[in-house]
């Protein structure tokens, strides 16, 4: 599940017309996506920001990807159907924020699937963000897979040592990833400072202005992409409101 | 005892690690698993004890095919102890942390203790019992992590690159133990890149490329063939000596010793 539910915020590189624009187009257009579904408050903004979500997935072809997300953010909207009901509101009203729920989802998941950690860097760099902010992020980000990689080695050894995380109550069970959290907890911590030092003895930041050897550059795709985006969210916005 | 039959393995993301092992290791045999980074030896590991289960194929332990047991079963039989130290280490004292295995596998409070003061003797580790195991030296660690498996007594003692990160003297520490387990009539397997070390265990030798067991044999004959290179293998010294030599020995040298007592003899003094 919890595999299921990562791979649907994660990059992977495609050939589409989605991914090959720039970072910062792919920014406004996930900005545009998930103000829409902030917006909508009613089943037809709700069906509009769905429509543009579905549009940008089936060209970006991370539909697969995002599918298996959407199933287990359903369970979550069913929660939040049924809670809705026993505090009072209406049946139409509880489908709403249910169903809004879905769509906030899938238009961050959309952000996520379809923008690499290396074009966060770049966009934050042009945003004139402070670089320790930035490496600390794009850090972060890039960490994700290798704690993951991480935790199965380290579960392996304690399930070698004869931990059986699927047996016992639930407190139990709980207790069980101890031997798993500790060592996964000290590693990162150890690989943290394995790699501020090895940052430091490339002599990051030694400038204030250190040069980048990629730029952001606009092509004509990009441009038409960001007119025809600004053209139709403007005609959602003023057909929601 | 460790069967593999026709064995295939293909990982979630679709590579294929293990393209049709047969292979099998026998009581109080000691096998080094040589080869190139991604042939598969980790892979061949991890089904010795069940955390994998073959694709196609059939694994054996003591009898039991692997797929119709859980890993506590196995790894009671089979210990594996894995490369990285700190990745196995949590809890807060060396008695502890020799102590969780035991715990899991059902051991008695007096037979648990009995056996983590063996350990804490057998390995020189006395004085850090209730020291964490985080504060130890890499060498310590290794030497603990050794010592809780083989605290539950398992028959066969798997080491996945037992010598990386350690210095002359531990890597004799671990020959030595390496060799104390044989002579207790033990199996051993050692998956290693460090020949140097392996070819001073005298082990039967299992070449790994590409997913495929491509040699088996004695050491000196294997690691004497011509185009180990291709499998990335350098031959120990050693044996690279004793095979330039006009006039050989009976057998090649496995120690410095031989070496010396051979010189001895032949030029004298």
């Amino acid at each position: 599940m919890i595999r299921d539910v990562a791979f649907g915020f994660v990059y992977t590189k495609k050939d589409s017309p989605v991914h090959g624009l720039d970072a910062r187009i792919k920014l406004v257009l996930s900005a545009y996506l998930i103000a829409l579904s902030l917006m909508a408050g009613d089943p037809f903004g709700l069906l509009l920001s769905a429509a543009w979500i579905a549009s940008v997935v089936l060209l970006g072809r991370v539909g697969r990807r995002m599918g298996k997300n959407l199933i287990y953010a359903t369970l979550f909207s069913v929660v939040i159907f049924a809670v809705d009901l026993l505090s009072g509101y209406g049946l139409v009203d509880a489908a709403i924020y249910a169903a809004r729920f879905e769509v906030i989802v899938a238009s961050a998941s959309t952000f996520f699937l379809i923008t690499s950690p290396d074009e966060f860097e770049y966009v934050m760099r042009w945003l004139r963000l402070p670089r320790d902010l930035i490496f600390s992020f794009v850090a972060s980000v890039r960490f994700v897979p290798v704690l993951m990689l991480d935790a199965i080695q380290i579960t392996d050894s304690q399930k070698s040592r004869g931990l059986e995380l699927e047996k016992g109550n639930p407190v139990k069970r709980l207790r069980s990833f101890i031997p798993i959290l500790i060592p996964l907890v000290i590693d990162a911590v150890m690989r943290s400072n394995s790699l501020a030092e090895a940052m430091e003895v490339r002599a990051y930041g030694a400038t204030d202005r250190p040069t980048s050897l990629y730029e952001l550059e606009m092509t004509r795709s990009d441009w038409i992409a960001l007119t025809l985006s600004t053209i139709a969210f403007s005609v959602s916005i003023i057909f929601i409101l | 005892m460790i069967e593999f039959e026709g064995v295939r393995y293909v990982y979630p993301n679709g590579v294929e690690a293990l393209k049709g092992v047969s292979l099998r290791i026998g009581e109080g045999e000691l096998v080094a698993l040589v080869g190139p980074n991604g042939a598969g030896k980790t892979t061949l590991i991890k089904h010795m004890n069940g955390l994998l289960k073959p694709t196609e194929g059939r694994v054996r332990v003591f009898g039991i095919d692997t797929r119709k047991a859980s890993v506590a079963e196995l790894s009671r039989r089979v210990g594996i102890v894995f490369q990285n130290s700190d990745r196995q280490l949590f809890s807060e004292t060396v008695e502890e942390e020799i102590r969780f295995g035991l715990e899991n596998f059902g051991f008695s409070k007096e037979e648990a203790s009995e056996r983590v003061e063996e350990m804490l003797e057998r390995f020189g580790l006395e004085p850090y019992r209730n020291t964490s195991p985080f504060s130890l030296s890499g060498g310590e660690k290794k030497r603990l992590c050794i010592a809780l498996v083989l605290a539950w007594d398992p028959d066969v003692l798997v080491l996945d690159e037992p010598t990386v990160g350690q210095d002359w003297a531990n890597k004799e520490k671990i020959r030595g133990l390496i060799e104390s387990l044989l002579k207790e009539g033990k199996s051993v397997v050692v998956s290693s890149h460090d020949l140097e070390f392996v070819w001073s265990l005298k082990p039967r030798v299992l070449v790994m490329s590409d997913g495929r067991v491509v040699m088996d044999g004695r050491a000196e004959e294997v690691l004497s063939r011509d185009g180990i290179e291709e499998f990335r293998l350098l031959r120990p010294r050693l044996l690279e000596l004793y095979m330039r030599l006009k006039k050989k020995p009976r057998r090649p040298f496995f120690e410095v010793r031989e070496l010396e007592e051979w010189v001895k003899v032949e030029v004298g003094g």
